[in-house]
């Protein structure tokens, strides 16, 4: 990140929900919070406070969260992580294709929040003269040179595998969706067929993963996407009981 | 002149088989009428028979009288099957009459006469007018047959297509605006249909085109059993209601009220006696139909549908607010430095966690039973790669496992399967907490996911408390909690219903094995492989 301090605008109508996330972003520190508690105050604040990061109820009293997310979207690029208690998986791709960045399905914790807020701001603040080469646990993926290296060992990629991890690299932490992917890789004669993305993951994973069974960094997003995990940590939090055969 | 009384009974009885057939848009003639009453509704098909024996003897008369005169009777019986085909019986008798009288003043001689000298003349034509009248006859009864039979298909498929309406009704009213809409178009007059509600009062209509005096006759028909019919003549707009109940056994499902209309007593006569007919069928195939369980179920449905928005909606909103509040909130919390380093401060935080999640998937059970009790779980197939669903399932069910062995096992060249990837991974979570419930803790638990027979067999075996054949059979149905376990393991018996519903739903099955009570339990969801397109060209492999 760029900055010292990011600012955060928190738009939610509970004041609760708001508190423990105000206590979470400053705990973690290099965070600054400004909360706004319906759809009006959240659009004006991301007008005159020029927010780093807007963090978006979808349950807003006046308006409907997804409005507030266009709106804001028309104007600005500012990263935009949504909350929402509906896990439903069209709604997901909905949203992520309205410009959401990221979403985060309550209840949730504030960890996972904090590891997908980052990923966003790096690469909203990304610029073309940084270090372009992205790390994502045993894995370096030089997107200039587009080199791939895995425990320092260069390995071989076809070109399709190289375009999805590429892809993926260029938004590590986030989700990207199956759309998105079908057409950063395919000509449009193929693009809805999603079949042929499960192939090449599967493929990729055996050659980038420890286990291809048990995938820790091209994780996928049921319903919705694949995200490339940035960091060990965030997989395997929820499942470190899981002894493998 | 003495031919005249037999013919005109022949008209009379011609002209009730006509009313019969041809229905309310001809006016109503009883035996006895006068004769000018029937000519002037028939006066369209008579003066066509008229002009067709007309152009017939023009068409003679221009060949010439020097025809062979055999050929006067043959063409001349062309207008009358053509009126008999077209318009019935009496339009033919009138055109073999008028046919013959041609037939003697322009080709018999004496010409331009009625007279009949010759004997063999009036042979000639007595044959005629015989052949003319049985030949109209046989050609109007083929018609008539005809058209009952176009009738009878028509029928049909009104009935046909009501019957599908009715199976795609939602709420009751919907059922009642098909019923209408059904009435309506068999009777060809405005209907309306008064639904009887279970306590005994019936179902107010909406539109006001029904006077409230046939409304508060039609709900006193729906409360009393065995009052069949009634009519109704509004005093203020001199229009006639009738009405007619629907009745089954010993129940009345409503009252059918048709307009029927303000014209002359005898106009309303008539369609009262053809409009009670079609109610008497109507009435017959709503109870065919089984009107009264389709309304029962449109009612289930819509209260069905009323809780699962209200749940859907802002329930779980509400519950799952708060629920986020403190989860949030002890997440802060475990991630405090002060809290970390302090043991007991860290496990009640733990705590917490735990239990807002095990709370937050009891909810989501909830709503899954909700949108599984309205039956409409549509399922959004894609290719999925089943080790993604598993992996999902065990991730998300971590902490029911965590005091578990959990082995995971997947065959090699695993093929892609078609599914809702979330219903299957919702079932396939909801047989893992099934099996770390019911077996103790420490034990393993299996997870193989293999392909055979074009099949994929994703199973989950436990070294539990296994399955007794009594608790087996009653295994799939909702809330069912073995006695041996109900007051030992928490829960609520909806899992395993959730889980086959799903697995139904994506055209797999779920089949359950064991050994017996403590042997362990063995549960296989089947799910069929997903068909793989080959098209080398554009796949995925390429370069």
């Amino acid at each position: 990140m760029s900055k010292s301090t990011n600012l955060v605008l928190l738009i939610d109508d509970e004041p609760k929900i708001r508190r423990f996330l105000r206590a979470g972003f400053e705990l973690h520190g290099g965070f600054t919070v400004h909360e706004a508690e319906d759809a009006a105050a959240g659009l004006r604040a991301a007008t005159f406070n020029a927010p780093d990061l807007v963090i978006l109820d979808l349950a807003l009293p006046d308006r409907r969260g997804t409005e507030v997310l266009e709106l804001i979207r028309s104007w600005s690029n500012v990263p935009i992580i949504v909350l929402s208690v509906e896990a439903n998986e069209e709604e997901k791709v909905r949203l992520l294709e309205a410009g959401a960045d990221d979403y985060v399905v309550k209840p949730f914790g504030i960890a996972e929040l904090i590891a997908r807020s980052q990923a966003a701001l790096r690469r909203y603040f990304k610029s073309p003269n940084e270090n372009p080469v992205v790390v994502a646990g045993p894995l370096s993926i030089d997107l200039v040179n587009r080199t791939v290296l895995l425990s320092n060992n260069q390995i071989k990629l076809t070109r399709k595998q190289y375009r999805l991890l590429h892809v993926l690299a260029s938004h590590v932490g986030l989700v990207v969706t199956h759309d998105k992917l079908l057409e950063e890789i395919w000509t449009s004669s193929v693009r809805k067929n999603i079949q042929y993305l499960r192939i090449l993951v599967r493929d990729l994973r055996q050659i980038i993963e420890a286990d291809p069974n048990h995938p820790r960094l091209l994780i996928t997003e049921s319903g919705v996407g694949y995200r490339l995990q940035s960091r060990f940590e965030d997989v395997s939090a929820g499942s470190s009981v899981m002894r493998l055969d | 002149m003495e031919l005249q009384i037999p013919v005109f009974q022949w008209f009379a009885k011609a002209s009730t088989a006509f009313i019969k057939n041809h229905g309310g848009n001809a006016a109503p003639a009883n035996v006895g009428f006068p004769l000018h009453r029937f000519l002037l509704a028939n006066a369209f098909p008579l003066t066509m028979s008229m002009l067709g024996v007309g152009l017939a003897t023009i068409g003679l008369l221009l060949i010439g009288r020097f025809s062979p005169a055999n050929l006067v009777p043959i063409v001349y019986l062309i207008p009358v099957i053509v009126a008999a085909t077209r318009w019935g019986t009496s339009a033919a008798i009138a055109a073999a009459i008028t046919s013959a009288a041609a037939a003697d003043f322009f080709f018999y001689p004496p010409f331009y006469s009625f007279r009949l000298d010759d004997p063999r003349a009036i042979v000639d034509l007595l044959l005629f007018l015989v052949v003319a009248l049985v030949s109209g006859e046989l050609a109007s009864r083929l018609r008539s047959e005809t058209e009952s039979l176009r009738q009878r298909e028509q029928e049909l498929q009104h009935l046909y297509e009501f019957s599908r309406r009715l199976a795609t009704c939602f709420t009751v009213s919907d059922l009642i605006s098909a019923i209408q809409n059904h009435l309506s178009g068999t009777l060809g007059r405005p209907t309306a249909f008064f639904f009887a509600t279970p306590d005994k009062n019936f179902q107010p209509e909406p539109a006001g085109a029904v006077p409230l005096m046939v409304q508060e006759r039609a709900a006193s028909m729906t409360k009393k059993i065995g009052l069949g019919a009634d009519t109704i003549r509004d005093e203020a707009t001199e229009s006639v209601w009738l009405l007619r109940s629907v009745t089954s056994d010993d129940t009345t499902h409503g009252v059918i009220a048709v307009h029927i209309g303000s014209d002359s007593r005898a106009v309303i006569d008539a369609s009262t006696r053809r409009i009670e007919a079609i109610l008497a069928e109507a009435s017959l195939t709503l109870q065919r139909l089984d009107i009264g369980g389709a309304m029962e179920e449109a009612a289930l449905r819509l209260k069905d549908q009323l809780l699962r928005d209200a749940f859907h909606g802002n329930l779980s909103h509400e519950l799952r607010s708060p629920l986020a509040a403190i989860r949030g909130s002890a997440s802060v919390l475990e991630s405090m430095p002060s809290v970390r380093n302090d043991n007991q401060a860290y496990s009640l935080v733990e705590a917490v966690t735990d239990e807002v999640e095990r709370l937050d998937g009891f909810i989501g059970n909830l709503l899954n039973a909700t949108r599984v009790s309205a039956s409409d779980v549509r399922p959004h197939l894609k290719c999925a790669d089943p080790r993604d669903i598993v992996n999902a399932a065990i991730r998300r069910r971590s902490r029911q496992l965590a005091a578990h062995d959990v082995r995971i096992r997947f065959d090699d060249d695993l093929p892609m399967i078609n599914v809702d990837s979330a219903l299957v991974e919702e079932a396939c979570g909801q047989l893992l907490e099934n099996a770390a419930k019911y077996s103790p803790s420490g034990s393993t638990i299996l997870v193989n996911t293999r392909a055979a027979w074009g099949r994929l067999i994703l199973s989950i075996s436990d070294q539990g408390v296994g399955i007794t054949p009594d608790e087996r059979q009653q295994l799939g149905r909702r809330s069912f909690r073995s006695l041996r376990h109900q007051a030992s393991v928490p829960g609520s018996g909806l899992g395993f219903w959730i889980a086959s519903t799903f697995i139904k739903a994506s055209e797999g099955s779920i089949e359950i094995v064991s050994g017996g009570q403590g042997q362990g339990t063995t549960a296989s969801i089947i799910l069929p492989e997903a068909q793989i397109e080959e098209d080398q060209s554009a796949g995925p492999a390429d370069e």
